[in-house]
């Protein structure tokens, strides 16, 4: 310890609390002896215990006590500061101390929770309380960094999530800018056929908000860009949007179809999961907002009007240009909502239910492509292969779901429910037709989700086998489907024309590297992490993220949108407020100990350290800094000290801790 | 150039059939089989339980043996011997455990100088130094596919020929990982590089019955049945297997099955190295094929465009 730290805090007067927070502390902690034992302590000025120390008459007796014993520094021995460290520097305020003179000894958790002889955790509460009042000697009034807050919002994805998120944000007041990769809005949700479980069109009640985004005077709607990078901090980022060439003038363009009538081309149409083709010019669906045509580059015979140019020559409005070329947006928002989707595990991680193999196996948003009567067989039932209506149909459910050992271990939630519907919707249309559905359980918790699957079974008929399906194989005309009923133990074998597999959602294709641009975290599948699973549910841990819809894991229509409202409720309250505060205990650097080595750059998981190439010397953006530490421990000349966590601090509260 | 190989036991008795044509092919890729000294049988399946490690000293013994010759690969074309060898070398390499039993019980095996006769005791420890390779493996990664169809003396017109992996040449994945369990292709690649074509059908690693052609026979008989059945329905000619156990529940015991599916009219079972032999231009009388229940002579004819080239 250098002499300078003794001096200044010899004189400085703490004060602590003990709670006994009912007997969650008290019944394994001698509450009243660590405050006895603590009065004497160097340093400590005042000591006692109380019952609850977040209560009101706790929190009195706090701001009564700082007042009247002059105190500067207060150590409250109690739960973990995640939960009550606001309510003390609240109360520390209040009585006119800096709120950062608050320390939190975690006697909770990280003692009395933990231990069951009394004694001994009596003993590590006092060595846990004394390692506080020496950090507390040694901290420093602090005061909030503040900034100012941009308020415009970036929403990344169109589909339903995408489009409520920036509706309602649009609605508070607030300018949105809608970025969707693809050429129209409308997400996933608009190539649904009927949703459940009331069974009304999913085009019909997504249309109304399509229009809707695409009126609004407050939403800017950028479609066929995609977020190229983002840099800056909550409240404050610098957005660069790529805008992908059309090579269709949008605002000339009229819709006439001449250019589709004579495109050369045929490609796999993507609306209709490829169960149809489309022109290399084209319009993804009839409703596609912005209404206007777009050119597939790397399906258009060479965007060369000597080897083709067929759709320019028709095109009497001259809306098609060959030498668009990709240019870049730069835009200013203070909070982004990313509403990227989801995608299907792919059919060939299940090489054994053939879906790669054979036309009829297909996956649920094929199905419900077939079903749609905007699809490609106008909402009949026929099977891909030939056409034929398919007079036995078997569902098969967590197809890729709820495997531990090869696939994903989660529930996609949603399978269970639009498998019953899938299953209903054919019976419907194809009433002698026999639907069998194989599931582990089934999960239909949801308003009038359980009255829908017993409608299934019990009106429309529809089999229930309760097992997992082990391999599905073509024998002649038919398809066999091999698996198990586990109710009565024996092995099961079904004819049927088509299959239906309810694959496994998943992060949507390609969506990581949009998610490292944005630093924001993940969770082991890849679905976006929320930054408390309970009381956090909609923002990121990245400050100035807020999370929407099934990028954050699966859900469904009804919750997505729930999400993607509260989302915007979360931006409406950082836009709401004039300035933005930020902790102050973060790590800034000290220019005459910096070598520039450039380690804690590295580190650094916020990006908010770079190097000054002129001193040569790192330097901190005070509001990026989250006060992680990771710098601080791993700066090798010290630097990189936290503010009232310096390496002083810490020795300090270590040879507090070890001293007997 | 010279190759270690470890028959098993079955090759030198049911199914030599297997051995011959093995022997054969493979002098014609110029390539010697050399047998570790003292082999014994790898112990089938009984290495494989988890509570008696005691189960492994068979294999490891074998591999042992290849090491002490200086052999690094250990060819096999038993699929059973393939995965017992294959299975308990990871053992070794990743039981730390296991490879301290086993070695502890090992060390002292009795150790016969060449030579002078000399007998004296004391081995290094096994720790899974020796590579264990199938010839389907060993043809596709150390030969090449394109080499040993550069040797080719007949052409096999694209006779029709159904792959039968069975199961264990294939599982458990994570120990073998000789080729994707639910989509396999190494064997249709071997068909297509000695000139047959590989019928696609549904029944490739579905089971033959095994064993349970002692216990419960009317279960086996049924199992190899819809094999055999499939294959045929997706237009093979034939079957071809690596393992004798497959060999003999779909050949040996087709009469059964003919007698209880009175629909099913027959389908020769070959082994794979009898069409290798048979493209590498090997002579007829030396595929073993008098060994075979269901003649599958027909399928061997020397038609002027199957001749030999020079």
């Amino acid at each position: 310890m250098t002499a300078k730290t003794t001096s200044k805090t010899k004189d400085k007067r703490i004060g602590l609390f003990v709670c006994h927070c009912g007997i969650n502390i008290a019944s394994i902690v001698d509450v009243e002896k660590v405050a006895e034992v603590m009065k004497d302590y160097p340093g400590v000025n005042f000591s006692t215990d109380y019952v609850y120390m977040c209560s009101d008459p706790g929190q009195q007796m706090i701001i009564d006590t700082i007042k009247k014993k002059h105190l500067d520094g207060i150590i409250v021995a109690a739960c973990s500061p995640t939960l009550h460290e606001k309510t003390f520097q609240e109360a520390a305020r209040l009585a006119g101390l800096n709120p950062y003179q608050i320390e939190i000894a975690n006697i909770r958790e990280q003692d009395s929770w933990v231990h069951t002889d009394k004694a001994k955790a009596t003993k590590k509460a006092i060595k846990i309380v004394k390692s506080h009042v020496a950090k507390a000697l040694q901290n420093e009034n602090l005061e909030p960094i503040k900034v100012d807050v941009t308020k415009r919002a970036l929403v990344i994805g169109g589909g339903i999530s995408g489009l409520q998120a920036a509706l309602d944000i649009a609605d508070h007041g607030y300018e949105v800018i809608l970025v969707e990769k693809n050429p129209s809005i409308g997400g996933k949700m608009i190539q649904l056929s009927e949703t459940f479980p009331t069974l009304d069109c999913s085009q019909c009640i997504l249309t109304p908000k399509m229009v809707e985004v695409s009126r609004h005077p407050r939403i800017k709607l950028l479609t066929y860009h995609e977020v190229d990078s983002v840099s800056g901090f909550v409240g404050n980022f610098k957005v660069r949007i790529r805008k992908k060439p059309r090579y269709v003038d949008e605002t000339l363009c009229n819709l006439c179809g001449e250019c589709e009538k004579v495109c050369p081309q045929i490609v796999p149409d993507e609306f209709n999961m490829g169960l149809s083709f489309r022109k290399a010019i084209y319009m993804p669906f009839p409703q596609a907002i912005p209404g206007t045509y777009t050119l597939d580059a790397e399906h258009c015979l060479g965007l060369n009007p000597v080897r083709c140019g067929k759709c320019k020559d028709v095109c009497q409005k001259k809306a098609i240009d060959y030498d668009m070329k990709e240019t870049i947006i730069e835009e200013e928002v203070g909070a982004i909502v990313v509403a990227t989707g989801y995608d299907l595990y792919t059919m060939q991680a299940l090489g054994e239910y053939g879906g790669e193999k054979y036309e009829d196996v297909v996956n649920g948003l094929e199905f419900e492509r077939i079903l749609s009567a905007s699809g490609p067989t106008g909402g009949a039932v026929r099977r891909p292969s030939d056409g034929k209506v398919p007079k036995s149909i078997v569902f098969v459910q967590c197809s890729g779901s709820r495997d531990t050992e090869k696939h994903n271990p989660y529930c996609s939630k949603i399978c269970c429910m639009y498998t019953a519907k899938h299953a209903m919707l054919y019976k419907h249309r194809v009433p002698d037709g026999q639907a069998t559905v194989f599931y582990i359980d089934v999960r239909t918790g949801g308003k009038g989700f359980d009255e829908f699957y017993q409608r299934a079974v019990e009106e429309d008929k529809i089999l229930y086998i309760r097992g997992k399906v082990s391999k599905i194989f073509k024998e002649g005309d038919k398809l066999i489907v091999w698996g198990v009923d586990t109710l009565t133990g024996k092995k099961v074998e079904v004819e049927a024309d088509m299959v239906v597999l309810a694959m496994a959602m998943v992060k949507a294709d390609g969506v990581m590297d949009l998610l490292r641009k944005l630093k924001v975290s993940t969770d082991i599948h890849g679905f976006l992490a929320e930054a408390h699973p309970k009381l956090r549910p909609v923002e990121s841990l990245s400050a100035g993220f807020y999370l929407a819809g099934c990028a954050h894991g699966p859900k469904d229509i009804p919750e997505a949108v729930a999400q993607a409202s509260a989302a915007a409720a979360k931006v409406g309250d950082l836009f709401a407020q004039k300035e933005l505060v930020h902790e102050p205990t973060v790590v800034p650097v000290n220019d005459e100990l910096c070598s520039g080595c450039g380690i804690c750059i590295a580190v650094c998981p916020y990006g908010a350290r770079s190097l000054d190439p002129e001193r040569g010397v790192a330097v901190v953006n005070e509001i990026l800094c989250e006060g992680c530490g990771a710098c601080a421990a791993a700066c090798p000349s010290g630097a990189a000290q936290q503010r009232n966590q310096t390496d002083n601090q810490i020795f300090s509260m270590l040879t507090a801790m070890l001293r007997e | 150039m010279k190759l270690h190989y470890y028959p098993g036991c079955t090759l030198k008795e049911k199914a030599t059939a297997l051995d011959i044509s093995t022997r054969e092919a493979m002098k014609r890729l110029d390539i010697e089989l050399v047998e570790p000294e003292g082999w014994t049988c790898c112990g089938a399946e009984y290495p494989l339980t988890e509570e008696k490690i005691v189960g492994l000293a068979a294999p490891i013994r074998v591999l042992r043996q290849v090491r002490e010759e200086g052999g690094d690969v250990v060819v096999t074309t038993c699929s059973f011997c393939y995965a017992v060898l294959k299975r308990a070398n990871k053992a070794i390499q990743e039981d730390p455990l296991k490879h301290k039993r086993i070695n502890a019980y090992l060390r002292d095996d009795i150790k016969i100088n060449e030579r002078t006769k000399e007998r004296t005791t004391g081995f290094d420890d096994y720790n899974g130094e020796v590579k264990v390779l199938h010839l389907l493996e060993y043809l596709r990664d150390r030969v090449g596919f394109p080499n040993v169809q550069s040797r080719l003396k007949r052409d096999l017109k694209g006779l029709p020929i159904a792959p039968y992996y069975g199961c264990r040449l294939l599982r458990p994945q994570e120990e073998l990982g000789l080729d994707e369990p639910d989509n396999p292709h190494l064997f249709e690649e071997f068909l297509e590089a000695v000139g047959c074509r590989a019928v696609d059908y549904p029944f490739k690693q579905e089971c033959c019955g095994s064993y349970v052609s002692v216990s419960l026979p009317a279960a086996a008989t049924e199992a190899s049945y819809r094999v055999l059945r499939s294959a045929r329905m997706n237009g093979a000619k034939a079957i071809t297997v690596t393992c004798p156990l497959c060999f003999y529940n779909m050949d040996h015991r087709q009469d059964a099955i003919k007698e209880t599916f009175l629909d099913f009219p027959g389908l020769p079972v070959l082994f794979f190295t009898q069409l290798l032999a048979w493209a590498l231009g090997v002579d007829k009388k030396l595929l073993g094929l008098g060994e075979h229940s269901v003649p599958a002579d027909h399928l061997f004819s020397e038609s002027p465009t199957t001749e030999v080239r020079s």
